[in-house]
């Protein structure tokens, strides 16, 4: 018994130095940039608490969120951000209409499906223009061209990730002689050649590839965006109801959020050790790795930086016919209007 | 008496059939301020499963396939390593000990480990049920063959029966019992041990898989007409043993008489 009470204690103790070290750090990162000045807010000025799901955990692929968090950008426009990490089984649509969070990160077609089931949710900002889904598979198994992938094994995280998979398999008519296979969030898979082809994302997986010891004539890489079967991935959403009673909270959030993203853009070492400094995942290399790709789909080549998070309704309506022809399950054909995906506030927030 | 039995039975199904009832028409939503799509009512959920059987079922019989294959070896090994340790106590009995170390790991981490023993979903599944099953089995029937009634082995020993004699005819009716028991514990244990590995391994079909791609995508009916799938095998399976047991088990008791 005494064991025991020794043993809650210590884990008590443990955890308050833990969060005395968050606390600590957190506050170091938000007193130092007082750089900005616009920023009118005091100390005496009450901050408007937010909190961002986030659809994966805190690394690169956000960094934008992570550079105005750190930086003070939020703080600026009189937010207390708190950033959540996301993982396998952290459903960024179900936490955000919960309450558990108020604005989340998330695939469009992810986001699509929770829509076509009556969930009350709008997207606000897209801030990814491009796919950045990837289907890689070692030379050597025979793969040279999405063709080849017939009889083949293919990894998928499912959970919604596969439907740009399925759209290409379609476009070459191969739907019925290939196998999905479920895929672990490593690359040993298909590494060790248990499976053909597995999912990886430009920014991640891709490199993790790599680090496993194949040069880069060794693999071959099929790209969602060449095949014209992209759908689009990471935007900010929230629930309709949360963004009207907060319409100006909301436009705040997306102004610091975007000028994060605009400092990461502009320097993407910066960010990736911004990033590596803030998760600690893997290294500081493969976050940097992460920021300059990451950055490829946030502004593609020949985009204007001045339309980060630009809701390109075309591409929303692509990404909406896919999830229709590739998800035999939607609930109802996807709503793509005002309703949907809101541009207004995006607009506020960046003059455009 | 026989309106006893028959308020055995309806009570029990009343209160089911009540509680289906305010399920249905929105209790439970209203209590707990849920929206359909949050918590489908169980008409939608039965309209799921008759919808998709052919898929439900085939996803069932992966799962309890699965499950039922490494329940069997389980046991098997499980009550091999608990003869062992009886036969040859010296030696043996620390097996026992090792084998309830393989149940002190959890199956979240015993998933990926098989993964990368076994390249289909079959074999990943089968790997951690086995582990999950083998200690009940072992510890339980250990316990059965060991208890014995006071005096029994002694009686044996005066009669100068020879080993074969005392296990087969002494400890095996005695351990009957608990190795029910233990078989009654790893079909409930060895069916959510097959889904949970559904959840890591590489195989897209089974119910474990079903239940996790569907709750994250929101098709919240699907998911639940899978959990009530693997309710129904786990019932079946569950009744199905019983009767077995209550057979051998009067087989045995008749024995002691």
């Amino acid at each position: 018994m005494q064991k025991k009470l020794l043993a809650l204690l210590l884990s008590f103790a443990l955890a308050a130095t833990l969060l005395a070290g968050c606390s600590s750090s957190s506050g170091s990162a938000t007193a130092t940039p007082t750089a900005a000045p616009e920023a009118t807010p005091t100390e005496s000025t009450q901050l408007d608490h937010l909190t961002l799901q986030l659809k994966w955990i805190d690394h690169s692929q956000f960094m934008g969120y992570l550079v105005a968090k750190e930086k003070g950008y939020y703080e600026d426009e009189g937010i207390d951000i708190e950033i959540l990490a996301g993982g396998s089984d952290i459903i960024p649509e179900q936490n955000v209409y919960n309450g558990v969070a108020d604005i989340g990160v998330t695939w469009v077609s992810s986001l699509m499906t929770y829509q076509a089931q009556g969930y009350d949710l709008t997207e606000v900002a897209q801030m990814f223009q491009n796919s950045g889904l990837l289907l890689v598979s070692k030379k050597s198994s025979g793969i040279n061209s999405p063709a080849d992938l017939a009889g083949k094994k293919i990894g998928s995280w499912f959970g919604g990730n596969e439907y740009e998979v399925y759209a290409l398999l379609e476009k070459y008519g191969l739907m019925d002689s290939v196998t999905m296979v479920q895929q672990d969030y490593t690359m040993d898979q298909v590494a060790e050649g248990s499976i053909d082809a597995a999912s990886a994302m430009t920014y991640n997986e891709l490199k993790l590839f790599y680090n496993e010891g194949f040069s880069e004539d060794e693999v071959n890489v099929i790209d969602m965006n060449e095949e014209g079967v992209a759908m689009l991935e990471d935007c900010l959403f929230c629930t309709n109801e949360w963004a009207e009673a907060n319409h100006d909270l909301l436009v705040r959030f997306l102004r610091a959020s975007i000028k994060g993203w605009k400092e990461a853009l502009a320097d993407t070492d910066a960010a990736g050790t911004l990033c590596y400094n803030y998760c600690g995942s893997i290294s500081e290399a493969h976050q940097q790795y992460m920021a300059a790709e990451v950055a490829k789909l946030v502004a593609p080549e020949g985009f204007d930086t001045n339309k980060i998070g630009y809701i390109d309704m075309d591409a929303v309506q692509q990404t909406a016919d896919y999830l229709v022809k590739y998800n035999k399950d939607l609930a109802a054909t996807p709503v793509v209007d005002e309703t949907t995906f809101n541009s207004t506030y995006w607009k506020e927030a960046t003059g455009n | 008496m026989t309106a006893g039995k028959a308020g055995k039975v309806l009570w029990p199904l009343a209160v089911g059939v009540a509680f289906l009832a305010v399920w249905q028409l929105g209790g439970i939503h209203a209590l707990l301020h849920f929206k359909p799509f949050q918590l489908p009512v169980p008409l939608t959920i039965l309209e799921t499963v008759i919808d998709n059987l052919p898929k439900m079922l085939s996803d069932t019989w992966i799962t309890a396939s699965g499950a039922l294959t490494g329940m069997i070896i389980g046991s098997l090994l499980g009550f091999l390593v608990a003869v062992i340790a009886t036969m040859f106590p010296k030696w043996g009995y620390p097996g026992l000990t090792l084998v309830s170390l393989f149940n002190a790991i959890p199956i979240v981490a015993l998933s990926p480990i098989m993964n990368r023993w076994f390249d289909d979903g079959f074999g990943q599944k089968v790997g951690v049920v086995t582990v999950v099953c083998m200690a009940t089995m072992a510890i339980n029937s250990y316990r059965g063959l060991n208890d014995l009634r006071p005096f029994t082995l002694d009686l044996m020993d005066s009669y100068a029966a020879p080993g074969s004699a005392k296990f087969f005819k002494l400890r095996l009716p005695n351990s009957l019992p608990s190795i029910f028991t233990a078989l009654k514990i790893n079909i409930a244990n060895g069916l959510i041990a097959a889904m949970i590995s559904e959840y890591f391994a590489s195989s897209t079909a089974g119910l474990g898989f079903s239940i996790k791609d569907n709750l994250r995508k929101a098709m919240m009916a699907k998911g639940w007409s899978c959990i009530v799938m693997a309710a129904l095998v786990g019932m079946l399976l569950y009744s199905v043993l019983t009767l077995v047991e209550r057979r051998a088990v009067k087989w045995h008791a008749s024995q002691n008489k």
